[in-house]
């Protein structure tokens, strides 16, 4: 009866019309930035009077903008790289380990994930003045990785729990040495798990605003940071081209997604 | 023999004493304890060192009004999205369960990208929504429905809508599987029974949701209480929220001591609503 769609009579209607109306809500706002992103007015008027690719020249003849987005995209891709193999090493100790206190190592490394974000960012912002980390490539990779390990280490976790390990054993079995027996076996048995832990991780770097906020340097600005910096003076127009870049960066992701599923499925 | 029961390699002393297998756990370790526990214990710290040793810091958090009211404000948004979050997000997640798979699917990405897409982005869209010469007002004025702007920004009510916005996918997915979970038999029986849809609704559906209503709004809730981006963006001045409170402490003011009596009472609020989370739900379930 609830549960079966033809048949829930008068219910039927709320119930699509309230969907109607949250899916208009989560979708207008990110439509009405590609509009905007592509009007003709300053002001951001809607609908726009006209159409142009201003703002989209405005940004790419823009020294710092192009600086900012290349710095997001090194600092995202190193911390990646260092999450993944981090992650793994650690997802391969909790899940096969067999030491006292795998519970709540796992539970430490997660932390990071649920803590509100700020407390970390002044808590490493005072951190990194003492080091002199603040504003350096080092310090922004070291602060992304914490944020950016409990995915990789949830990722992984759940892959290598999932992964059957007598095929492993099988491996060693014909001749196989244990190290062999992971990078040939193990590792491809859970590349997805691999994959989306990258992903993820990637996203955790490139999208984080709130600790880029308090080590950024005049020098060293990640994207996030100069869309914020800019945002709080006006709402220029190329923001809405930024967004609408990042925004198309989503939806390709996404389909990656989808398709990797897919291919897993097959 | 079965695979199992193949000699491995030669066991360490280590591992004759069951702690097998920790070495490869260090670099993540090394990295947790450095950049995340020593800091955050140092800035907790410095709120009983700073400017002397004591409780003076939290004397004067929980003795001014200015502050109190910040704490006020926290609680209350969070409240309010999390309400608002329930309310729509029950009805959203019940449609993504029993509509026909196109319009399931297609709602299912739409949720899916609002979530995925940066949250600048988004915030920047609920700016422009809702200045004084947006969209909203502009057309309410056009409808003649209102003679003057509304102030939907630089206040409470813009945090509220910005923050229902980003909430609202992390009520509707975990709330989406526990109604996915149910057996549509159940419904069936109380139906048999003579049950009427409200009764159903009310005595079956409800009772077997409430778990995941509960894991998402506290979820939701516990995230609301630390956020910063949308309220610093969205909110004014006067009516500052937690976050933002902790960040201009420590920007503006320099009151390391007070910015870190703030952050505990963040943390502790946090740690207690998780351990709630914990104690009557499970880690898993709560993430959805």
């Amino acid at each position: 009866m609830l549960l079966d769609f033809a048949r829930l009579g008068p219910w039927r209607v709320a119930l699509s019309l309230i969907a109607l109306l949250v899916g208009a809500y989560l979708l207008l706002p990110i439509l009405l930035i590609v509009a905007l992103s592509f009007g003709s007015s300053q002001w951001l008027q809607f609908p726009p009077p006209g159409w142009t690719l201003r703002w989209y020249e405005d940004l790419f003849d823009d020294p710092e903008w192009i600086a900012s987005f290349l710095t997001s995209f090194k600092i995202a891709a190193v911390v990646t790289v260092l999450s993944v193999g981090i992650g793994l090493m650690a997802s391969f100790g909790l899940t096969r380990g067999t030491f006292r206190g795998r519970q709540a190592l796992r539970a430490l490394f997660l932390t990071p994930m649920i803590l509100p974000v700020v407390v970390l960012a002044v808590a490493l912002y005072a951190f990194f003045l003492r080091l002199h980390l603040n504003g350096t490539f080092l310090g922004f990779v070291l602060a992304h990785l914490v944020i950016a390990l409990p995915f990789s280490i949830i990722a992984i976790s759940n892959a290598l729990e999932r992964f059957d390990r007598d095929i492993e054993t099988a491996a060693i079995v014909c001749g196989a040495s244990p190290l062999e027996a992971k990078i040939r076996v193990t590792l491809p048995g859970i590349r997805l798990g691999l994959i989306s832990a990258a992903i993820f991780s990637f996203l955790a770097s490139w999208d984080e605003v709130v600790i880029a906020i308090f080590m950024a340097s005049p020098d060293l600005q990640t994207l996030p940071v100069r869309i914020y910096g800019t945002l709080r003076q006006d709402l220029s127009p190329v923001i809405a081209a930024v967004s609408t870049l990042l925004i198309a960066l989503t939806a390709a992701l996404m389909a990656a997604a989808a398709l990797l599923r897919k291919d897993d499925r097959s | 023999m079965t695979v199992t029961d193949v000699p491995m390699a030669p066991q360490s002393p280590a591992a004759r004493r069951g702690g097998r297998g920790f070495a490869p756990v260090l670099p993540a370790l090394a990295l947790v304890v450095l950049v995340f526990v020593i800091p955050v214990l140092a800035l907790l710290l410095r709120s009983v060192l700073e400017p002397a040793p004591g409780l003076q810091n939290y004397a004067t958090f929980f003795g001014s009004t200015t502050y109190l009211k910040v704490l006020g404000n926290t609680f209350l948004v969070a409240f309010t999205v999390t309400v608002v979050t329930v309310l729509l997000g029950f009805p959203v997640a019940w449609f993504l369960a029993i509509a026909p798979s196109f319009w399931s699917r297609l709602l299912f990405a739409i949720v899916i990208l609002s979530m995925w897409t940066n949250l600048l982005a988004r915030t920047y869209a609920w700016m422009v929504l809702l200045q004084r010469t947006g969209v909203i007002n502009r057309t309410l004025m056009n409808l003649g429905l209102i003679s003057e702007p509304l102030p939907l920004i630089n206040n409470l009510v813009g945090v509220t809508i910005g923050m229902t916005y980003i909430m609202l996918p992390f009520m509707i997915l975990p709330l989406h599987a526990t109604i996915r979970s149910i057996d549509p038999a159940i419904f069936q029986a109380a139906s048999l029974c003579g049950a009427s849809r409200f009764q159903a609704f009310t005595r079956v559906m409800l009772p077997l949701t409430a778990s995941g209503i509960a894991a998402g709004a506290l979820m939701v809730f516990v995230m609301s209480l630390g956020y910063f981006i949308t309220p610093a963006l969205l909110g004014g001045t006067a009516n500052m929220m937690l976050a933002e409170l902790i960040a201009q402490l420590v920007q503006s003011l320099l009151d390391w001591g007070l910015a870190g009596a703030a952050a505990l009472v963040l943390l502790v609020i946090t740690l207690a609503i998780y351990m709630v989370q914990l104690r009557f739900f499970g880690f898993g379930q709560a993430r959805g």
